[in-house]
């Protein structure tokens, strides 16, 4: 053993070439694709919108300091995407997150194998499909024309006419939070799932000896030895709280319900790749990107300061 | 105490069996509930799809076809489109999943060494782009200068490594014995090979997880295809069925292209939908039993050492 060691210990002295460039590989291919484009934030601060050769302007052009951001925050749109992105993700974090949490708990009661595998198998499906297909499913159930919704709601005598599910804006946020929730939380416990069976059973025998019942273990037993896990993921979804996702809002999205379902990442593609305004859109970009490392930040600070633990 | 313990459990073949009492009835029946809500979008569009167009629009339609038809399936499957869409998407997950695992998988083995110089400060250049990121417009435009747009390679190249599986990986070759690599310095084994025989064989439950991830990844995608690809014959799978889908629910306003007319006047453009949407999820449903079984593996071990 103090022979290995030895070994061990004169090989991480050595530099190693061939270990070096493997990792070298890495490092180059994110200076390429992650990097550089962070240089290209300059492009926010110089005014290349509409331009048709972004790479010579952005030579010849002068800075012009914040305007790209004014202008964001001036704009017309800048209201209702704000309002959509944060109340979206408002409610995914209270919603759509804590919901696989719950779900891993009652996964965990059933002691059925088969039928926990069944359950598994069917729940997990959904995630698998792309938000293009789901989205489709999606906006054919909700169909005036015959779409189950609609059907069954009349079937059971508790609306008279089809209601206009997406071409009503105020159903939007109802429409994405759902069928995420469906899509996602079967896929979504896995992790919860996984850090339960990671939780010791000698802890659940010392609490059945001390009379808890199941509820008492799920929420005193089971909840705080999983709460690692949750704080991690937790602070995670607080940064992406301004990506919504842009397939399944793109996928819903139609121009009758704009009001309520452009978001960031949809509205930087419009404006981006449609109309061209290359520096206006970096901006918005930018201004994404800031916010959430802000929140990302203030997660971690606040999640070291009452739980202990945080992402690094 | 003892008494109350014997009366939640009673003794089985297992040891203590659990009795069923209202609780599990209440737990059974709300997973039964989710399960169908889960399932039942698929299976409606599934017999959707094996009706008959004009019958099916009558409505009523809930559990099981009333008019078979497989002419749905006739019409979706003519269009070139999807056979092109098909084709791209089938090269792009075969060749972009086996480019990704084995480049994450070199750069995870490099980091997961400790005798790698400025571990660290690599580790950090890793983990700041998990983080922040220059944006659609920058990122779009090295692509251009890589001459990259517009070719099948854009979906290949930019997604050849991913930070968060490189970590996974890394950490399980972390758990794999450090004597295996000692004696196989032992016997004269450069690192590259170390990693080639030794590492990838040893691994193959953490790469077989990352595989399936990236490669559903690439069945799924559609935005790269709609923002770094013009041509008709680059378009994806999804991004197929996006226009399809959209096109004939808002003729009006989404992007035309998706459908040749006699169709999209034809009253079984739903029908044909469903078709198109059952072909295009028949890869991922024959693959889910390894899916499911991999990915939930892999979870498990990404987490093993977060």
């Amino acid at each position: 053993m103090i022979k290995t060691l030895g070994v061990r210990k004169k090989n991480r002295r050595r530099f190693n070439w061939q270990i070096f460039l493997m990792a070298m590989a890495g490092v180059l291919f994110l200076a390429i694709f992650a990097y550089v484009p962070m240089f290209g934030i300059v492009i926010a601060f110089k005014d290349l919108d509409y331009t048709m050769n972004v790479m010579a302007d952005l030579q010849s052009k002068p800075f012009v300091g914040l305007d790209n951001f004014i202008k964001f925050i001036q704009d017309a749109q800048f209201k209702t995407v704000m309002t959509n992105t944060l109340m979206l993700g408002v409610l995914e974090l209270v919603i759509t997150f804590p919901i696989p949490i719950f779900f891993a708990l009652l996964l965990n009661e059933i002691r059925n194998n088969f039928g926990r595998r069944l359950v598994q198998t069917c729940t997990y499906f959904p995630h698998f499909i792309s938000w293009v297909v789901f989205g489709g499913i999606v906006t054919a159930f909700l169909s005036t024309d015959g779409g189950f919704i609609n059907s069954a709601l009349m079937g059971l005598g508790l609306i008279r006419s089809p209601v206009q599910f997406l071409s009503n804006a105020d159903y939007f946020y109802a429409i994405v939070i759902i069928s995420s929730v469906i899509k996602g939380t079967g896929w979504g416990s896995v992790v919860y799932v996984a850090a339960i069976a990671g939780v010791d059973q000698e802890i659940y025998d010392a609490a059945r000896v001390d009379g808890a019942n199941r509820l008492q273990m799920a929420l005193r037993v089971t909840l705080p030895c999983i709460a690692p896990t949750i704080t991690v993921l937790l602070l995670l979804a607080i940064s992406g709280i301004l990506g919504s996702g842009f397939d399944r809002i793109y996928m819903l999205q139609n121009p009758l319900n704009l009001t309520r379902s452009e978001v960031l990442d949809t509205y930087i593609y419009k404006v981006g790749i449609s109309q061209r305004r290359f520096s206006f859109t970096t901006a918005v970009g930018v201004f994404r990107s800031i916010v959430a490392v802000i929140l990302l930040e203030a997660g971690n600070i606040t999640s070291k300061k009452l739980t202990g633990n945080g992402l690094f | 105490m003892a008494i109350r313990v014997s009366g939640k459990f009673r003794k089985g073949k297992s040891g203590l069996v659990h009795r069923t009492n209202k609780w599990d009835i209440m737990i059974y029946a709300f997973m039964a509930f989710f399960v169908i809500v889960c399932v039942y979008p698929f299976w409606y569009v599934l017999i959707g799809s094996f009706s008959d167009g004009n019958d099916y629009m009558r409505g009523g339609v809930y559990l099981w076809p009333r008019l078979v038809s497989l002419q749905n399936y006739a019409v979706a499957l003519v269009d070139s489109r999807l056979w092109i869409g098909f084709r791209v998407t089938f090269l792009r997950t075969v060749i972009g999943t086996v480019t990704n695992v084995l480049f994450t998988a070199m750069v995870a083995y490099a980091m997961s060494r400790d005798n790698l110089p400025f571990r660290p400060l690599i580790y950090w250049f890793n983990m700041f782009t998990m983080f922040f990121g220059g944006g659609l417009i920058p990122f779009y435009l090295v692509l251009k200068q890589l001459k990259l747009i517009n070719t099948f390679w854009v979906y290949i190249i930019p997604g050849l490594y991913s930070v968060y599986n490189m970590i996974i990986c890394s950490n399980y070759f972390r758990s794999i014995p450090g004597e295996l690599h000692e004696s196989a310095v032992m016997d004269g084994a450069s690192e590259f090979r170390i990693f080639r025989s030794l590492y990838l064989p040893l691994s193959t439950p953490v790469l077989a997880t990352i595989a399936l991830w990236v490669g559903v990844g690439h069945w799924n995608a559609f935005y790269d295809s709609m923002v770094y690809t013009t041509s008709r014959d680059l378009q994806t799978l999804q991004l197929y069925l996006y226009k399809m889908i959209k096109t004939s629910e808002f003729v009006s306003t989404a992007d035309m292209g998706g459908l040749p007319s006699n169709i999209q006047q034809n009253i079984t453009a739903t029908t044909v939908r469903y078709a198109t949407i059952v072909i295009s999820t028949v890869p991922i449903l024959c693959i889910y039993p390894f899916l499911q079984r991999f990915l939930a593996k892999g979870i498990m071990l990404g987490s093993l050492k977060g």
